[in-house]
């Protein structure tokens, strides 16, 4: 009985303030929007003027395989045994993985592979076998392909563990001690050698048609690897550096994914395997929030709390409280 | 068009426990207060009234 | 009324319109005497800075996405486009602190706040596609990165941030269309509805 009062009361208070009855002033709408317009054109092209804006030129496949082969060559032979970040990624990629879930939700895996990458094949085998009038490397290619599975996983996990130590010789070439490798140093030679001319970047982009302008094969094979994450970290743009709110040099970014950013880095969103859908979630329920302000209680009523409206409207509680 | 004031050197960075910004970030954020701050204080030039 | 008005659904539509906003409520020259504060302009400063998007972008889809990368006058424009971006959101965010301070859901002003919200919202991916459209390390590493947050949430199977083309598309029309759609029906509340007058000062719910 008393709440169903309370709420009359509200909702009869709220309807008092629905129309305006009181003094009106003069008011020039067009002019006003044209002012803010000039204002705002005016602060841009100062502002651009002043300090233009950033433009870090991207990286390419090239560059990466000649600044760190040694880098180019350990992740090319994870994306051929499956163990890099693509190889296992999961949804939409390939099915390696069930992909992040939460609770009984698991939407990556439910919305099924849409883009399909096979690291071994797109990444190294099909490249390879693209490249003509090397009989040598196209046998090597055939005998990585037919031999056995774990006959494979020996070759790569070897081959890795030799990449620890391995330097670079004359002509960015590498040198990997060890052996019990089998083809894989011609492949990988050969793959590296195609990546420092360029090959590999066109033949990432260009694999399904001539007009191409999907670029995630090149950009997951890069991502696999070191060469973005160095210049992100060196830019300041890591996750654990919040950089999600950071641009390249010293221009401002986006500020406003401050909170997005913030619970990356505290518990249990940073030490969790499905950190991004647990963060996805805490942001769709805030905004949700942001949304709904109106109907929720405390937070509609801070305003009426906490009288910041008191100094805007201060002209006009003057003039009441003085009739 | 080279611009007056070259941001492209590396930012400065604060730092207070977990938390870090870039400068640049800090200040807009700053600036985002201080406009809020004097747009609801700064007196507002009166129009002319009809009851 | 003609005679054809009765029956006709231009005729309903355009009564029910005009009923709504009638052309004083649309384009007032009068305001309540209350709205006497600087805090009142961040709303057209906001939509100014999304006409100043709007207008930079248009210039620089009209000679496409490499231009600005090439010629000091693209990239002026690409500096604009920026700024732009930095000033819609800035003066969003002190509306949005403004009217939250003055509860300006008040009197049936529930859906101005919930559409503003939205544009904000909107904004948002909004701008992670012209980030990635931008074809150059921030566009790398953003479109890597957030591919993670996209795909955990099964939006990546529809919405893939490293396809060019796509992200390109969403930008240049897809997402600003839904912006300045809900921007038309923010101001058309507002108009409508009226700004929301303040607090009296004896509650009769307190």
């Amino acid at each position: 009985m008393i709440r169903r009062g309370r709420l009359a009361r509200l909702r009869r208070s709220d309807d008092g303030y629905r129309e305006w009855h009181g003094a009106y002033r003069s008011y020039d709408l067009v002019k006003e929007a044209c002012v803010a317009l000039g204002v705002i054109l005016a602060l841009c092209v100062v502002l651009s003027i002043l300090f233009s804006s950033p433009d870090a030129k991207p990286s390419t496949i090239k560059q990466w395989a000649r600044a760190d082969p040694v880098d180019f060559v350990t992740t090319a032979t994870t994306e051929l045994d499956g163990s890099s970040g693509t190889g296992g990624y999961g949804p939409p990629y390939n099915h390696a993985s069930d992909g992040q879930h939460m609770w009984f939700i698991h939407l990556q895996k439910w919305f099924g592979v849409s883009h399909p990458v096979n690291s071994a094949q797109d990444f190294v085998l099909a490249p390879l076998r693209a490249i003509s009038g090397e009989p040598a490397l196209q046998s090597a290619v055939t005998s990585y392909e037919s031999a056995a599975a774990k006959q494979q996983a020996a070759w790569t996990t070897a081959y890795e563990k030799g990449l620890a130590k391995a330097s670079v010789g004359t002509g960015e070439t590498i040198s990997v001690p060890g052996s019990g490798y089998g083809p894989l140093p011609t492949m990988m030679g050969a793959l590296l050698s195609f990546a420092q001319a360029g090959g590999l970047d066109g033949a990432l982009l260009t694999s399904r048609q001539f007009y191409q302008t999907d670029y995630t094969k090149p950009l997951l094979f890069m991502a696999d690897g070191s060469v973005l994450s160095d210049r992100a970290q060196a830019e300041h743009l890591l996750g654990t550096q919040w950089g999600m709110m950071n641009e390249t040099g010293s221009y401002p970014g986006q500020v406003w994914l401050w909170l997005y950013t913030f619970w990356y880095q505290i518990k249990p969103f940073s030490t969790s395997a499905n950190a991004d859908i647990l963060v996805m979630a805490v942001m769709g329920a805030l905004s949700l929030a942001l949304l709904l302000i109106p109907f929720i209680p405390v937070v509609r009523d801070m305003p009426r709390w906490i009288p910041v409206h008191r100094l805007i409207w201060r002209e006009h509680y003057r003039l009441t409280e003085r009739r | 068009m080279a611009a007056v004031f070259d941001l492209n050197h590396h930012a400065s960075y604060v730092h207070w426990h977990f938390f870090q910004m870039s400068v640049s970030n800090l200040l807009v954020i700053v600036a985002m207060i201080v406009v809020f701050a004097v747009a609801i204080l700064a007196p507002f030039p009166g129009g002319k009234r009809k009851s | 009324m003609s005679a054809y008005d009765e029956r006709s659904w231009t005729g309903r539509v355009r009564r029910r319109a005009v009923a709504a906003l009638p052309p004083e409520k649309l384009l007032p020259d009068e305001q309540p005497a209350y709205v006497a504060s600087w805090i009142y302009v961040f709303g057209v400063l906001s939509l100014a800075s999304l006409a100043v998007l709007i207008g930079s972008g248009t210039i620089l889809a009209l000679k496409g996405p490499g231009w600005w990368h090439f010629t000091g006058a693209g990239h002026f424009f690409n500096s604009i486009h920026l700024w732009a971006v930095e000033l819609f959101f800035f003066c969003m965010v002190v509306h949005l602190w403004g009217k939250y301070w003055m509860a300006a859901w008040r009197g049936g002003r529930a859906r101005v706040w919930m559409t503003g919200a939205v544009v904000f919202l909107v904004a948002i991916p909004c701008a992670l596609t012209g980030y990635v459209s931008q074809q150059n390390f921030d566009a790398q590493w953003i479109s890597t990165q957030a591919k993670d947050a996209m795909n955990s949430a099964g939006i990546g199977a529809f919405f893939n941030l490293l396809n060019f083309g796509q992200m390109y598309s969403y930008h240049v029309f897809l997402l600003p269309l839904a912006v300045v759609a809900l921007v038309v029906a923010h101001v058309l509340l507002v108009r409508r509805h009226g700004v929301v007058p303040p607090f009296r000062v004896s509650e009769d719910d307190s």
